[in-house]
């Protein structure tokens, strides 16, 4: 395997952190933090000025296909992409538009759908997600064939972006099988939910049998094997997200051990201190080797895709887990304070943990399907094939 | 970033491939002859090592007069990826090969690499490495055996321990201090100590697993005379040829603990699943944690082997003796635990034998957990490694 970004995706990596660190600054997360609990000083027009700027660096359309107006990049692009607005806890809606909402779309819609619905994206549109139930219960929207169109009804819970995108995608089913049913903004009933990650829009939505045009309903025999494939891209985008938000905790509590004197000398270079951050350090690297392959199978479209989004999912778990820790725990008193912009990375890198699927959640998937594979025996002799299980 | 390497390469591991089809020694000989230690070559293992050196296929890295074929970095490891996939070792005397032999390629002189190397690398001799001492482990510059330079002769005084297969070895390269005036890490300098050299003793001593499990030894040293001619390097500047030793010893160890980690992957869930406890939520969490370090090693090594190919020296590196040893340490224990009374049983194999490779794949769950210390211990602790990875890595103040 060849496991080294390429120029071009170093050159990438290099523009987005560049530009995130300058047009995202943590006081600007601050300020929508501290809108959103009911302080003054923020408003949405930071967010949206923000948005605009991705979008006038055509960073929405990155993996829309360029036969249907956009860049044509890959998974691997958008997760090098999500690191990095995970690092600047990024509140606008670049998460769920190009992790849930453009794979759903690219994955299970036509031509004409996919031009329609990216070109939107492209043009600085937004979209959502209702999957099903984060607990992997059937969804609860269902939709049936009225007229030429669709009317879909039902609820879901924990949308991201919900209350906020221009569409959202349900995932419904029908006496056909599992479709997807994208409404616009207008015709949904949403209501935020009250996150501790202020910056993290969670939204329960509702539609009350709403009609819809054909084409915006996507539906057809492959649509539930290519949900399952948007969502693991959604999966691989969140846990580069929290990798991202660790990276950040990992930075700053480095600075803070190397610059704060205690007895006489830097904190960090108690040897109790240092074996913390390597392990801070160790459990990002592993998270972030994962995301690359999670990204990879799913570019590659290898079999091994829903084992890499699980692995990479639980891996970025461990290390927003130990980093969040670790993290408060040796800021001191200064990690305690609503100030110190900790606080708002360490919401990012939580609030990654809790949707999508938890760590154990993935673990246990990750598990199966090695142990499945073993049983019945699909492990190919020649481990160096693309098609086995695992990176071997 | 792709997920196979380029046609070429994979051409170079299919060639490989191929000729081990044809050249592997067969199993049930090997299996009748076992290796006692990491310096004691059975008589096939020897004839397979000098069939391995005569096709340039031993250390293909190396031109050909030193078993090799002058291949790029990314084909020296497939090589090592296919050896370690089919669980065939090119060399029971591992540290002869891996560590003392490019140490004397990188600083020897000519005659040496005749008089020395080559014999190594054909199996005809085997060698062990004389570095740690009683008062000399993690902090190894600290070594006290001395060396003094008496007419044409070195006179060695003092104590190695820890000196895998030393009473195997026809050879030992042994650090040692010529310059005792000198801060430590400027007056060591290393010999080649033939092991029939007069007043050189060694006592094998038996590691946690038993008694008869003789790999390491103390090694003393009175009065050994040893050829001025046998000196590795510049007098005085055995740091350079020690850091560089190790750094061949490191280059791509990780292969053998992602080795380790999938065999933990191939056969725990059998032996949990024959145990009733698979379906157990707690177990398959550990399992899937182990599937994820193994997944990781792997991915971190690959990508510290593309860094080389482009000349960067990859931060990774660090982590993964780390990872790999600690990874293997947690789930061994776990299904140690998991297994109850039914690993109590030391005779219960936990996986095949492999005849062609020695390490120990069908022990015991107890020994496969016990021997994981190895890997946690030897080349720089854990608690080492964190201080290195703090200090070089994160740049944290010593």
């Amino acid at each position: 395997m060849d496991f080294e970004l390429t120029d071009d995706q170093e050159e990438l990596q290099r523009v987005v952190r560049d530009v995130a660190s300058s047009e995202c600054p943590p006081s600007l997360v601050r300020a929508v933090a501290e809108e959103y609990a009911g302080h003054p000083g923020g408003s949405g027009a930071e967010v949206d000025a923000l948005w605009k700027t991705y979008v006038g660096l055509d960073w929405p359309s990155l993996t829309v296909p360029e036969a249907d107006g956009g860049m044509g990049y890959t998974a691997v692009e958008l997760v090098l992409t999500l690191e990095e607005l995970g690092r600047v806890a990024d509140p606008t809606p670049f998460l769920a538009t190009t992790s849930q909402y453009l794979p759903i779309v690219r994955e299970c819609g036509d031509a004409d759908q996919r031009r329609a619905l990216l070109g939107a994206v492209c043009a600085g549109g937004t979209g959502a997600v209702a999957f099903s139930s984060s607990r992997g219960a059937p969804t609860e929207v269902r939709a049936e064939p009225d007229g030429d169109g669709w009317r879909v009804e039902g609820a879901a819970h924990v949308v991201i972006d919900g209350d906020r995108a221009d569409e959202i995608a349900f995932v419904a089913t029908t006496d056909s099988g599992v479709g997807v049913f994208v409404v616009p903004a207008g015709d949904v009933h949403a209501t935020r939910s009250k996150s501790f990650d202020a910056t993290l829009h969670v939204a329960e939505v509702r539609v009350d049998g709403v009609v819809i045009g054909a084409e915006r309903a996507l539906v057809g025999p492959s649509v539930e094997a290519a949900v399952e494939r948007a969502r693991l891209e959604a999966i691989a985008g969140m846990a580069a997200t929290m990798v991202g938000a660790s990276q950040w905790i990992l930075d700053h509590v480095l600075e803070h051990v190397r610059s704060r004197h205690q007895f006489g000398v830097p904190i960090g270079s108690f040897q109790a201190v240092k074996h913390m951050l390597v392990d801070v350090y160790v459990s990002i690297e592993r998270a972030r080797a994962l995301c690359h392959f999670a990204a990879l199978t799913l570019a590659e479209r290898d079999d091994r895709a829903p084992l890499g989004a699980s692995m990479a999912k639980a891996a970025a778990g461990d290390a927003q887990r130990i980093a969040v820790q670790h993290g408060v725990q040796l800021f001191g008193g200064l990690g305690y304070t609503w100030e110190n912009d900790l606080q708002l990375f360490l919401r990012r890198a939580k609030a990654g943990e809790l949707l999508l699927g938890s760590t154990t959640e993935h673990r246990r998937r990750a598990a199966e399907i090695v142990t499945k594979q073993a049983a019945t025996k699909q492990v190919s002799p020649n481990r160096t094939s693309a098609t086995q299980e695992g990176v071997r | 970033m792709r997920l196979a390497f380029d046609d070429a390469t994979e051409a170079f591991r299919r060639e490989f491939d191929e000729w081990l089809d044809e050249h592997a020694p067969d199993e049930a000989t090997a299996a009748a002859e076992r290796s006692g230690s990491s310096a004691d070559i059975p008589g096939w293992a020897r004839e397979w090592q000098a069939t391995m050196f005569d096709a340039g296929w031993l250390v293909p890295g190396n031109p050909p007069e030193y078993g090799g074929r002058s291949a790029t970095l990314i084909e020296q490891f497939v090589h090592q990826e296919e050896l370690h996939r089919r669980r065939i070792y090119n060399s029971f005397n591992p540290q002869g090969l891996g560590i003392i032999v490019p140490s004397i390629l990188a600083f020897g002189t000519d005659e040496q690499k005749q008089r020395w190397a080559v014999p190594i690398l054909r199996g005809e001799i085997t060698a062990a490495l004389g570095m740690s001492e009683p008062d000399a482990g993690s902090d190894l510059a600290g070594l006290r055996t001395r060396a003094e330079l008496d007419g044409d002769d070195f006179v060695v005084n003092g104590q190695k321990v820890w000196t895998s297969g030393a009473h195997d070895a026809d050879v030992i390269l042994a650090f040692v201090r010529t310059d005792p005036d000198a801060p430590k890490h400027k007056g060591i300098s290393v010999l080649l100590v033939p092991t029939d050299s007069p007043g050189l003793t060694r006592r094998p001593f038996g590691s946690i697993i038993e008694p008869e499990d003789l790999d390491f030894n103390e090694v003393f040293f009175d009065d050994v005379r040893v050829p001025r001619e046998n000196l590795l390097g510049t007098l005085h500047d055995g740091w350079r040829v020690a850091t560089g030793s190790l750094g061949h010893e490191r280059a791509m160890l990780w292969l053998s603990y992602a080795q380790r980690l999938d065999h933990l992957v191939d056969h725990v869930p059998e032996a949990l699943a024959e145990h009733g406890a698979l379906d157990d939520p707690v177990n398959l969490d550990w399992i899937g944690d182990l599937v994820v370090d193994a997944n990781a090693l792997r991915l971190l090594g690959y990508r510290t082997l593309a860094k080389a190919k482009k000349g960067i020296e990859a931060t990774e590196q660090s982590i993964l003796k780390l990872l790999g040893s600690e990874a293997q340490q947690r789930a061994s224990l776990q299904v140690l635990e998991a297994m109850g009374p039914d690993a109590l049983d030391r005779t219960r194999p936990t996986g095949p034998f492999h005849p062609l490779h020695s390490e120990h794949y069908d022990a015991s769950w107890f020994d496969l957990y016990v021997r994981t210390f190895a890997a946690t211990i030897a080349g720089g602790t854990s608690q080492i490694q964190r201080n290195i990875i703090a200090e070089r890595v994160l740049g944290l103040p010593r």
